[in-house]
């Protein structure tokens, strides 16, 4: 899986591209995780190019919403495909994260 | 066919085919070349892309249960996977050499009270995504069916 960051205003966008698999979840934790620890707890995870997702992946999301949210910012969440939004779905965690159609709504829902 | 691994009562030849076995470390750098196999024969049947992501899904999340929990990342411990595939359906079965557990014992992780929980999903996903899932008496077994509807 490649991570790709950048920033859009006061938002560090994390766009996922592949497989978000156990062998990703390290680097994914890193990123996230790591992001969060240098000041940046406004976090957009483009999951738009990703084609899959497992619990351990989805672990992270959730330890890395925890630590965001605790510092007084959020991770939201942008641009699902059908089968990552159904995970989404199944396991109820579209009731623990906003979930946006892609990057630029959960931007502009920001900036608003 | 060998039996080792087998639960008493699972029948040992039919007219599924012939099963498919790999005995894998304990190494969660095995998982996805073992997906790609799988799903490479699901697909050369003719399986969907839906159907290839749940199995996917759910052997990602056996595997990983296997070597993490049931093997507790002890590199001296393998993996057993045993996989049967028909244009109707695939069977797997996933054991580890662990004690095993009590699936029943397991938190549902759609509660409320559980969203926020970084882990617990796993058998949930395997039991949404399959058609059967099943747990040997011991719960170091996992099999799993998925069937190949029209």
């Amino acid at each position: 899986m490649d991570i790709e960051t950048r920033h859009e205003g006061q938002c560090r966008v994390v766009s996922l591209r592949g497989s978000a698999d156990i062998s990703a979840s390290a680097s994914l934790r890193e990123t996230l995780l790591g992001a969060i620890e240098r000041g940046d707890t406004q976090i957009v995870c483009d999951l738009s190019q990703a084609d899959f997702i497992c619990s351990d992946a989805l672990g992270v999301l959730i330890t890395a919403y925890l630590k965001a949210r605790g510092r007084g910012g959020f991770l939201h969440i942008a641009g699902p495909h059908a089968h990552l939004g159904e995970i989404l779905e199944t396991t109820r965690l579209n009731r623990l994260f906003r979930i946006y159609p892609d990057v630029q709504c959960a931007l502009a829902t920001q900036a608003e | 066919m060998r039996s080792g691994r087998v639960p008493a009562g699972t029948p040992q030849t039919d007219d599924l085919g012939a099963w498919t076995e790999k005995v894998l470390p304990t190494d969660l750098s095995a998982v996805r070349g073992t997906e790609r196999e799988v799903l490479g024969v699901l697909r050369d049947l003719g399986y969907d892309e839906d159907h290839l992501f749940a199995v996917r899904l759910a052997l990602e999340e056996a595997l990983v249960n296997a070597m993490k929990h049931g093997n507790a990342f002890d590199p001296g411990r393998s993996v057993h996977l045993r996989y049967r595939a028909s244009p109707e359906q695939v069977e797997i079965r996933v054991a580890d050499e662990g004690g095993g557990f009590d699936p029943g014992i397991v938190p549902d992780p759609t509660a409320d009270e559980n969203l926020e929980r970084p882990c617990g999903r796993g058998i949930m996903l395997m039991r949404c995504y399959m058609d059967e899932v099943t747990f040997s008496p011991e719960g170091n077994q996992v099999s799993m069916v998925k069937r190949r509807q029209p």
